[in-house]
């Protein structure tokens, strides 16, 4: 950071620019684009899950009134994947799940599209299927890819095998021998979580054209750049063949995060020479929803009386469903989390991604730090209770500061969890866990520690300087709601122009005009984006000091920018403005603009811990502490939150107001993953939940306001020392209503969701734990 | 022969099939696409707009059962200028996130505020209870609502 | 649109549109989901809007008239039969404000496979006869005789109206739901109680709905509580005791055991619910 700005001047509390037209009804998402030229586009999709397809037939669809185009796998014969290629556009010969695409159909309507996917001919042998990780990893299982070994890899290093799609491992010291010593008890748990959908408002949906030779995809994504190279692939044409635009986008919370319907309306686009639409029906989001995973997890410590926990041993299950997709790279998340929170002095983390006949999976918010750390937190209260020390206390003891080591090695900076605790019990001191509320419904209280990350990596930014003085940020980001792209990136630029964010203009996300970049996600925009549009910053403003130093005849390094203007330091009101330097670097450089780049520095890890990773170290960790009190109802098994705060570690605050918007939207869907959503497959490999109907999302009269505060301070190589507010809010949620409710019922809760007919089976000891055998027996025979 | 009705303040007429759902016509055919396509269940809300005053989930009511009916859309609230109290809570909150649910929201509590400008916190989130947000967590959507009936003056402002 | 939208101007034209290419179109909040269940959308709509018979509440000494077009927000408004607060709190519960502008009564009570209907076990507790018209003219009979034909039942025949004789005692609806609202409840209960002059139970009906795939009258747990004192009475254990009375379903939303287990709870509000609302009228 140089002198020349003040970065006091990029904390306010900015309103978002897109507001009025999305209050108005005006703004144009995906699913709002098209109009009387548009063609429309439907799929037919597999209602079996597990099956070779004998015949495929089109004929008489495509004769059907209003079908202009229909495609199929031999339209689109490249694989794609992340680690692995093993996803096709379309099922190819067979079905891995049910919902799975086996065909497009453009047609002048919607109506007609749809009917004339009921008139394709489709005939299937069914094949065995396997619908649980457990049957998926049983011996003699059939393997939902046969021909696993023949996929091309796109990332080295994961260990693979049959129904294994991926695996990521951990070995740091000598866990054998921390579990042989004869003075550490031994605490050992295991942990079943569901699926949870996102259920953005706006469904994935793309308009696609064939313009100049080139394919033009408007799409709802989270990741342009993504789209443009994965379309590209499949389609087998040069990226540079594909431009993606990305409107407001309604929503996205990961699910938006890869390449999904955009190929399909761009095959169809190069067929018919027509702009198509094609937008999931709210039935097909539910049904082919690429989830946070269910999982499962088995946990092992070995502690001593004091509380020092010398050695863990985990193994963790995730369900890819039929492809591997993100699950494949999340595999490396667990050593963070599981890995995290805790001094370990060994820990070894065997994390498979496991085929199963499934729809497949996704990212999604925080993706499996969610449940890992449910998973570890529970764990934890267990270890509190076997050695018999108070859970705050042994929290504030064992939590990981500055010079501690992560799990993969890595070395933490600055001592973040254990005043961020402090911070929590001084505003609320705890009292009693566990009690009998006058009404008869039990009450407990918990308070939980949560580690995560920033996801970096690539960035571009460029910065145009006006004429006006109002600068234009092009970059590739995309506004999915959480209103980064709309506050603090042009606080983040105004700051460092010295001009107010109402004079940035921010470019919607074009790959035509801007650098690549990772996606919208994991709440690397402001980190990312933001230093990437700060370095471009610097570069604008170089230039501009350079040519007012001429002007004003002083060196640059004895100039500031602020409120429009260039000024001597200490000198307010002296110098020029900037549109005067702007204009007469016309007509001595030209105009002025800037480019900046950012990628992930790059913390080391120790080396030869970490197997299969795709990162071995956590660029920028982000911490959390919640706390939350609840009563059960024991007849009903209702839980009401009676209250719920947290202390969340956001680097540095750039707007309050919306980071309070973030976590109290992150926390509510926290909620709903802990009590209220659940997701059922059923024996033909179909989802239960469909619609709104029986997915059961927080209503308003289901929340409470969040009570929170910001812990400022912690280290973050972030632009201006922030860290991204918008992915963490969700991450200790379900953990933090687990162990509430736990130590509510006095029962061991160890399943997610906890919804009433859930924990009523709780009470009644009839779900203790399922059958998790499986994992466990991995465990044993897997030290590789 | 079509369907006729009044559609933000203007004649119009629908001359497709019958039991299309208006919100359907609405955005196809009239491309006014302020209301949302979400659930299409009646569940959500996002789809909301008045039938003669009354607000109703465009996603079930085929235009054939609108004959001579007001029908007002979010478009039909203000204009581009303007923004009803409602809108401008939402603005001064900053509880605007994704936006989809917004329509929706604005329809419903425009129309609540009218026969109840001095709800309790409860009451608003009763009736809320076909609106959903999937971004907000809501809390911040009372606030706003709150703050119409506390102004300086004790004012109500709708 | 005559074709696939009619408005028929009375009840008997409606009869005379009906048949297996026509479905009756009241509030549409079923009709209009049928796409969404997998079922035959192609259905011409005989719309009963036109018919105004049909959206009337007329109150008098004799008895109630609801016509089977009055929405759920309609009777949620009725303020003038202290009776008949089930229905009341069962209109004005259900759904979603903008739900129940637009959900009817008559839908309620014939959507054949909607086994969580707020209203049905209201008016069963109330007990409510249905006027239906066919062919062969109209006729009446007790909302229990007509749920146990539902299934069969013509479908050129229109329920038209529901009366509720008038009583002298009282009502309450309670609902069993996983979140606060806004959702099908997974199990339902209402009470109607008439109190004799020692401060016994006189009279009791209680329905539940939602626990089986049709609502129903609870006549073992209104025997047993028949002629109790109220102050002493354990309703929560003595339903608790007759729950073998049902055959719970199993669903998404909820297992079968689960019904059974909240349903002594939601006896118990509805019944604390009426006596609280005795107490004061006396
Ligand atoms: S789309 Fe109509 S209520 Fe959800
Ligand atoms: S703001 Fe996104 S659904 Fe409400």
């Amino acid at each position: 950071m140089t002198e020349s700005m003040d970065k006091t001047t990029a904390v306010m509390n900015l309103p978002r620019r897109d507001a009025r037209d999305k209050l108005q009804g005006r703004t144009k998402y995906t699913v709002d684009a098209g109009g009387s030229d548009v063609l429309h586009a439907a799929l037919l999709r597999s209602d079996v899950a597990s099956a070779r397809i004998t015949r495929l037939d089109t004929s008489a669809a495509l004769k059907m009134p209003g079908v202009q185009a229909i495609a199929t796998a031999a339209d689109a014969p490249g694989l794609h994947g992340l680690g692995i290629a093993d996803h096709p556009v379309f099922a190819d010969k067979v079905v891995r799940y049910h919902g799975e695409p086996l065909a497009v159909i453009a047609a002048e309507t919607l109506a007609q599209a749809r009917a004339a996917a009921k008139a394709i001919i489709i005939e299937y042998a069914e094949l065995p299927k396997v619908l649980t990780m457990a049957e998926a990893l049983s011996q003699d299982a059939p393997l939902v890819h046969p021909d696993w070994e023949d996929y091309e890899i796109l990332f080295e290093g994961g260990n693979r095998s049959g129904n294994i799609a991926w695996q990521a491992t951990v070995d740091r010291g000598d866990t054998d021998a921390a579990f042989a010593r004869d003075d550490v008890t031994i605490v050992e748990g295991s942990y079943q979580v569901g699926r949870q959908n996102h259920v953005s408002f706006e469904p994935r949906a793309v308009v696609a054209s064939f313009e100049d030779g080139r394919y033009h995809i408007h799409t709802s994504t989270q990741a342009p750049w993504t789209v443009k190279s994965v379309t590209a692939k499949v389609l087998g044409v040069p990226e540079a063949a594909v431009h993606v635009t990305v409107p407001a986008v309604g929503g996205g919370f990961g699910l938006k995060f890869d390449c999904s319907l955009e190929p399909y309306a761009t095959i169809l686009a190069r067929k018919t020479g027509r702009s198509v639409s094609l937008v999931n029906s709210r039935k097909e989001e539910m049904m082919t929803c690429l989830c946070r995973e269910n999982a499962d997890i088995h946990i092992r410590s070995a502690v001593t009386k004091n509380g020092e926990i010398v050695g863990r041993d985990a193994t963790v299950l995730m369900d890819c469903g039929a492809y591997g997709g993100e699950q494949v790279f999340l595999t490396t998340m667990t050593a963070h989390t599981l890995g995290g929170n805790y001094k370990l002095g060994s820990v070894r983390i065997r994390t498979k991604a496991v085929y199963t006949n499934t729809p497949p999976n996704g990212a999604f918010r925080a993706c499996n730090g969610v449940y890992n750390t449910f998973a570890l937190e529970r764990h934890t209260d267990e270890i509190c209770a076997a050695i018999g020390m108070d859970p705050f206390e042994f929290r504030r003891r064992t939590v990981v500061g500055d010079q501690d080591l992560g799990a993969t090695g890595q070395v933490f900076e600055g001592n973040v969890l254990g005043p961020m605790l402090d911070q929590m019990v001084a505003k609320h001191p705890i009292g009693k866990r566990s009690d009998t509320l006058p009404d008869g419904r039990l009450y407990g209280r918990a308070t939980t520690v949560g580690t995560w990350f920033i996801f970096v990596g690539p960035s571009a930014a460029t910065v145009i300087l006006n004429a006006d003085a109002s600068a234009t940020l092009v970059t590739a980001g995309v506004e999915i709601g959480s209103g980064t792209m709309m506050q603090s990136l042009p606080q983040i630029v105004a700051a460092n122009l010295g001009i107010h964010p109402d004079a940035v203009i921010v470019k919607t996300a074009d790959t035509d005009a801007a650098g690549r970049d990772l996606g919208v996600g994991g709440g690397r925009t402001t980190v990312s984006i933001g230093a990437a549009s700060e370095a471009a910053c610097a570069d604008v403003r170089d230039k501009l000091l350079e040519v007012a130093s001429g002007l004003l005849q002083t060196k640059p390094d004895n100039l500031v920018l602020t409120a429009g203007r260039v000024e001597m330091k200490g000198r307010p009101g002296s110098g020029t403005t900037i549109r005067q330097v702007v204009q007469h670097a016309e007509t001595t450089i030209g105009p002025i603009s800037g480019s900046g780049a950012f990628t992930a520095p790059g913390v080391p890890a120790m080396p030869g811990c970490a197997a299969g990773h795709f990162i071995d170290a956590i660029d920028v960790p982000v911490f959390a502490v919640h706390d939350c009190e609840v009563a059960v109802d024991p007849v009903t098994g209702h839980v009401e939150i009676l209250s719920y705060r947290l202390v969340q570690d956001v680097g540095r605050a750039l707007n309050h107001r919306a980071i309070h918007g973030q976590i109290q939207g992150g926390v509510v869907q926290g909620i709903g993953y802990a009590l209220t959503e659940e997701i059922t497959i059923n024996k033909n490999g179909a989802f239960d939940q469909t619609g709104f109907e029986s997915y059961h999302l927080p209503l308003a009269g289901d929340v409470l306001p969040i009570e929170f505060e910001l812990y400022e301070g912690a280290p973050s190589i972030g632009p201006l020392g922030t860290k991204g507010a918008g992915e963490v809010p969700i991450l200790n949620v379900a953990a933090t209503l687990g162990c509430a409710i736990a130590n509510a019922t006095d029962k061991k809760v160890n399943t997610l969701p906890l919804t009433p007919p859930r924990i009523t089976a709780l009470l009644e000891g009839r779900q203790n734990g399922s059958n998790l055998g499986h994992v466990a027996r991995l465990r044993g025979g897997d030290k590789r | 022969m079509g369907v006729d009705f009044t559609l933000n303040g203007k004649p119009r007429s629908f001359a497709g099939d019958p039991r299309t759902s208006l919100l359907h016509a609405l955005r196809d055919d009239f491309r006014l696409t302020g209301a949302k396509d979400v659930c299409g269940e009646g569940f959500c809300g996002a789809c909301i707009i008045y039938v003669d005053g009354e607000p109703k989930t465009s996603c079930l009511l085929p235009v054939g059962a609108l004959q001579g009916t007001e029908i007002t859309t979010i478009e039909g609230i203000g204009n581009v200028d303007t923004l009803n109290p409602v809108q401008q809570a939402f603005i001064d909150f900053d509880v605007v996130q994704c936006g989809m649910c917004f329509p929706g929201m604005v329809m419903t509590l425009t129309h609540y505020l009218k026969d109840n400008p001095r709800p309790s916190r409860a009451e608003v989130k009763a009736a809320l209870t076909g609106n959903i947000c999937r971004c907000t967590g809501y809390e911040r959507i009372i606030d706003a609502v709150m703050s119409l009936h506390n102004s300086a003056s004790g004012e109500v402002r709708t | 649109m005559e074709q696939r939208f009619k408005y028929p101007p009375s009840v008997e034209d409606a009869v005379s549109a009906l048949g297996d290419s026509a479905v009756l179109f009241a509030g549409g909040t079923w009709v209009m989901r049928a796409p969404l269940r997998d079922e035959d959308c192609e259905k011409t709509f005989i719309s009963l809007a036109k018919i105004p018979e049909l959206h009337l509440v007329s109150v008098n000494d004799a008895g109630v008239k609801i016509g089977a077009l009055v929405t759920h927000h309609a009777l949620a408004a009725i303020s003038d039969v202290p009776e008949m607060t089930a229905l009341v709190q069962a209109a004005g519960r259900s759904a979603n404000p903008a739900i129940r502008r637009m959900a009817t009564v008559g839908g309620n009570i014939c959507a054949k496979d909607f086994a969580a209907a707020d209203l049905v076990p209201a008016l069963l507790a109330l007990g409510a006869e249905v006027e239906v018209q066919s062919f062969e003219g109209a006729a009446s009979l007790t909302l229990e005789d007509y749920l146990q034909t539902r299934s069969t039942r013509p479908s050129t025949e229109i329920l038209t109206s529901i009366h509720i004789p008038r009583h002298s005692g009282r009502s309450a609806h309670a609902r069993g739901l996983l979140r606060q609202a806004g959702e099908y409840p997974v199990a339902n209960v209402s009470v109607y109680l008439e109190p004799d002059q020692n401060g016994a139970i006189n009279a009791a009906r209680i329905a539940v709905g939602s626990v089986e795939s049709t609502p129903k009258r609870w006549h073992a747990l209104e025997a047993a509580v028949s002629g109790q004192p109220f102050g002493r009475l354990s309703i929560s254990d003595l339903a608790q005791s007759l729950t073998q009375e049902f055959t719970p379903r199993d669903g998404v939303d909820a297992p079968a055991t689960y019904r059974l287990r909240i349903l002594p709870r939601l006896v118990a509000q509805a019944f604390a619910d009426a006596m609280g609302q005795l107490e004061r009228s006396a």
